[in-house]
């Protein structure tokens, strides 16, 4: 059986960063991607709006990767594409890894460490129980959005978007331009899910409507899908009355979230958040299973590839440490808590031997606000504040605390107070 | 000239053509659908019944007992999935004499095994039961299985077996003649000598092409559903029934063949003998009944709503009866459940009832009973694995990574008797696009696969029926 320091599974951005660090630290590495090129789901964002933090250049979805791919193909991990990580075991200290790819069959190899960075996929019409036929011409919208960018087809004429995310909001710009009719987006919470920038250059510019606090009560067709039913809610999310509105239409396109693809992989057990459907890690990005990390959109869904990325490097630096055994044993465990304010907070829990190092946070807040200030708080009392303008429930925020503030004792708790 | 024709390829025409396939007579079988089993077949409980439901002395309890017994045989001549769950009709304490009815019915229908247990027996075997829960009737023969499956593989051992079948054909009159019956499609017409109506919830209109009067109404009702993944596997063993109210037989929690566990159904009256529309209230009404089962249910994890049609009738019971018009026209309607257990036994008492008795039957030298399956990749042992791959190289390739199916069992399923021909036929067969991302990430490889086995376009690929391609256009011209 092969030996590696560390496998990687997925190649999408966040693969292909853990990976090509983890070379860098002198870590023998393989990386597995089922798909024939590497990149993940950047290939299908042929829109720009990539890359301003990390390099500082506005990209397109594959130029962006095509530079990580550069990069890793200059490196001396070890790259399977066509190859898809079955499921892997923890045996001795070690993980086995089952892969299978069309000239080798099914092999198994060993890891010391294994990071996780398999993306994402899409909630289902069946995940929101979407009421009313089901024919075809409903699809989410990630699926759309490949067969129109890789594959070339597409799939609808007259298209009604159910969920503002970033996905749904590019396919109205993207089907518009090539010719399709879009006559609408509905949203069932009260403001947008995907970024401000995305809401004003794919739906303003083009005068396709927003229905805010709207969600699908009907689809209709028995075969082919003929229309929708919109209607209001209010804010307990229940529909109210005589507010529906009739739209004909072949397409309807979900973009009602993403959810960390990691439920089929592996017979290793860890704990899962609630909150975002991926693992609870540490500040190592360690899950609850010794020596098994998770970055990127199967931790936590992002919304920019760049902090995908970035958050993938400290994930690869902190596996590389932990093979090399310098990272302490997880005797003393810190939680992490949050204010009803805020909808979630990686990590959740915090190696209590390990806070000489610095901790980043990363968290969205559950309302929109103009300014607000989040407090990192222990035994009730502030150990660092962080002032920040326009939070948005749809824009990951991240907050850095240097080694040695955070004290081993009890427990940590993060606030944000904000006002509009 | 056909000695028998068939209308509806759902469970029960399936049965009925293995049937007369047993017999050396010449049978075609007319389905308006692009495959067999996309009605009331495809969306059930999947439950074979134990028998204790159907009331005493009808043909529902007769043949629902005696399709019961034959399921274990069948599974294995067919080669079909079957899970030999058992059952718990549970009771709260105010319900115990509706639960003694039931219990007397069971004995009377010659229900085996049927017990009376208190809560605590119920828990030892379902530790999660509802608090309400005091009491119950074990029904040991109860058993799930893959009711798709179950009609293609009838039907495919029929057609291995010298039956014909149309598909995407659809019987639009039918006239008598003297020889027998000219049956009018939309494409062309089909003539035989005996004409089987099992059109399920069209067993009505197909019935009123034969005659003035037809001998029962259709009165459709509609059943929701909720599906919970396979992650929730083992969360029950048995399938869990409520006692029946007026209101019907309520909504059950029961094991799925692959892992999944159904919620549901629900039981609304409706017009339409095809519209499947699942509703918020359907959704509320099935988390009250499951609730009333079982205390904690991850409803977070549904992958899928569906809903079904049931073919229920003014008749109540069964309709299965020579028309009065010409006893060479069989009606087999009203074929609501326990329609999928019955199903083989339906065949059996058609045949042996209305037609042998009339016209003298010769067996089939040739009938041979079983259906060979080739398993899914990921079922088989390293060393089959390790020969299979060897032989071809797309048994490596995963195609649905949530049920890991690879592109050489697709293609398997696309070569074999009754082939998938779209989209959803692969998810029938092969079940690539029934897990997680139902479909998210391998639909397009699916079509892709499709197109090339079927030396198409992709274009032509339909999700389902025909006329419905996934992709409309392409945008790109490839070099
Ligand atoms: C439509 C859309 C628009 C976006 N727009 C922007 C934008 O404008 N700007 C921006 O900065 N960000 C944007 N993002 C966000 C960002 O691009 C993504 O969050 C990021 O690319 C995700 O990277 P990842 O590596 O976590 O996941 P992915 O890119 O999904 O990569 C995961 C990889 O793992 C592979 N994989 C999964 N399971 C297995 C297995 N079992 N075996 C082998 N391989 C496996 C997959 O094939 C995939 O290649 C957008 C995202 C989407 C979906
Ligand atoms: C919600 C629900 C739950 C159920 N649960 C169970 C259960 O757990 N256990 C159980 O035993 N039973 C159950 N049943 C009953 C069982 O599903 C049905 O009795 C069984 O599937 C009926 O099969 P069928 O072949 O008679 O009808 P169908 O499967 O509906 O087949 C009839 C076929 O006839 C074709 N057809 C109609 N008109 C024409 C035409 N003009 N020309 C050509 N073809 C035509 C249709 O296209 C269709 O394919 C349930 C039913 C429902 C709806």
């Amino acid at each position: 059986m092969k030996h590696f320091d560390i496998a990687v599974i997925g190649g999408g951005a966040g693969g292909l960063a853990a990976a090509e660090k983890a070379d860098r630290l002198g870590m023998d590495v393989v990386l597995l991607e089922r798909e024939p090129f590497l990149g993940g789901i950047l290939n299908q964002c042929i829109h720009h709006g990539f890359g301003l933090h990390h390099y500082k250049e506005e990209l397109t979805g594959p130029e962006y990767a095509m530079r990580a791919i550069d990069d890793i193909e200059r490196s001396g991990v070890t790259i399977k594409t066509d190859t898809t990580a079955l499921d892997y075991k923890k045996l001795g200290g070690r993980f086995t890894i089952r892969y299978t790819n069309a000239e080798e069959g099914e092999r198994t190899i060993e890891a010391n460490a294994v990071i996780l960075t398999s993306g994402s996929y899409e909630r289902t019409a069946g995940g929101i129980r979407l009421p009313g036929e089901r024919p075809k011409g409903v699809h989410t919208a990630g699926k759309a959005q490949r067969y129109l960018n890789i594959e070339g087809y597409m799939v609808g004429r007259k298209v009604f978007i159910l969920g503002s995310g970033d996905i749904g909001l590019i396919m109205a710009r993207r089907l518009t331009l090539e010719g399709a009719e879009v006559k609408g987006v509905a949203e069932i919470k009260p403001h947008p899910g995907g970024l401000t920038r995305n809401v004003v250059q794919c739906l303003h510019d083009f005068d396709i409507p927003l229905y805010l606090s709207h969600t699908v009560t009907d689809v209709r067709g028995d075969e082919n899908l003929e229309g929708i039913t919109i209607a209001e809610v209010d804010d307990a999310m229940q529909v109210k009355e005589a507010t529906e509105k009739h739209f004909e239409v072949d397409t309807l396109l979900l973009s009602v979230g993403l959810i960390p693809d990691i439920a089929t992989l592996g017979d290793v057990h860890y704990a899962i958040d609630p909150r975002t459907n991926g693992a609870i890690v540490d500040q190592t990005y360690q899950t609850t299973q010794d020596g098994l990390f998770a970055a990127g959109n199967a931790l936590h869904i992002h919304d920019l590839v760049d902090f995908v990325t970035e958050e993938s490097l400290r994930a690869a630096l902190q596996a590389a440490a932990y093979v090399k055994g310098e990272v302490p044993p997880r005797e003393k465990q810190v939680d992490v808590v949050t204010g009803e304010t805020i909808s979630y907070a990686l990590p959740q829990r915090l190696n209590g031997d390990y806070l000489d190092k610095s901790v980043t946070f990363s968290l969205r807040s559950r309302h929109a606000y103009e300014k607000g200030t989040f407090l990192i708080k222990q035994r009730g009392e502030t150990i660092e504040r962080f002032k920040r303008r326009f939070i948005n429930p749809a824009e990951m925020e991240h907050l850095v605390v240097e080694g040695g503030r955070i004290a081993r004792g009890s427990g940590v708790e993060i606030i944000l107070e904000g006002s509009s | 000239m056909k000695d028998f024709l068939i209308i509806g390829a759902g469970i029960t025409g399936a049965f009925i053509a293995r049937e007369l396939a047993k017999y050396d007579v010449d049978t075609v079988v007319i389905e308006k659908e692009s495959d067999v089993g996309n009605h009331a077949t495809l969306a059930n409980s999947a439950l074979v019944h134990s028998g204790h439901d159907p009331e005493a002395n009808t043909l529902k309890a007769k043949l629902c007992v005696e399709g019961n017994a034959m399921y274990p045989d069948l599974a294995e001549t067919l080669e079909f999935p079957l899970l030999k769950s058992g059952g718990l009709l549970l009771a709260g304490d105010d319900e115990r004499k509706a639960l003694m009815d039931k219990y007397r019915n069971a004995l009377d229908n010659n229900v085996p095994s049927v017990r009376w247990f208190e809560r605590a027996a119920l828990l030892e075997r379902e530790p999660g039961l509802a608090s309400r829960v005091a009491a119950g009737l074990d029904l040991p023969t109860t058993m799930v299985t893959f009711p798709w499956e179950v009609a293609i593989a009838a039907m495919e051992n029929a057609i291995d077996n010298g039956v014909a079948f149309h598909k995407n054909t659809e019987v639009t009159r039918i006239d008598q003649e003297s020889e027998g019956f000219a049956v009018h499609t939309d494409r062309g017409v089909f003539r035989a000598e005996y004409v089987i109506n099992a059109a399920g919830a069209f067993a009505e209109r197909i019935a009123a092409m034969a005659e003035e009067e037809p001998p029962f109404r259709i009165t459709p009702r509609r059943g929701e559903y909720m599906v919970l993944d396979r992650r929730n596997e083992g969360l029950i063993k048995h399938a869990l029934y409520p006692v029946p109210s007026e209101k019907g037989k309520g909504v059950l929690i029961t094991p799925q063949t692959h892992g999944e566990i159904l919620l549901g159904p629900t039981n609304t009256a409706q017009e339409s003998l095809e519209a499947v529309p699942t509703t918020k209230q359907g959704m509320e009404r099935i988390k009250t009944g499951a609730g009333s089962l079982l205390e904690k249910i991850p409803y977070e994890e549904t992958i899928r709503t569906f809903a079904g049609v049931r073919a229920s009738s003014s008749h109540e019971d069964f309709y299965i009866q020579p028309s009065k018009a010409d006893e060479r026209f069989i009606h087999v309607g009203g074929i609501d459940s326990p329609g999928l257990t019955a199903a083989p036994a339906i065949a059996a008492y058609v045949v042996d009832t209305f037609i042998r008795p009339r016209r003298p039957l010769d067996s089939n030298p040739h009938f041979n009973p079983k259906r060979k399956t080739k398993p899914l990749y990921k079922t088989l042992d390293d060393v089959d694995k390790n020969a299979r791959f060897k032989a071809d190289g797309r048994y490596g390739r995963i195609i649905c990574k949530c049920e890991r199916i690879t592109e050489g069992d697709v293609v398997d399923h696309i070569g074999r008797t009754l082939g998938a021909t779209s989209v959803k036929g692969v998810k029938k067969r092969a079940r690539a696009g029934s897990g997680l991302c139902q479909g998210g990430y391998c639909e397009g490889e699916i079509i892709k696969v499709l197109a090339r086995e079927h030396g198409t376009s992709p274009l032509d690929i339909d999700y389902y029926e025909q006329g419905t391609p996934i992709f409309l256009k392409e945008t790109k011209v490839k070099p």
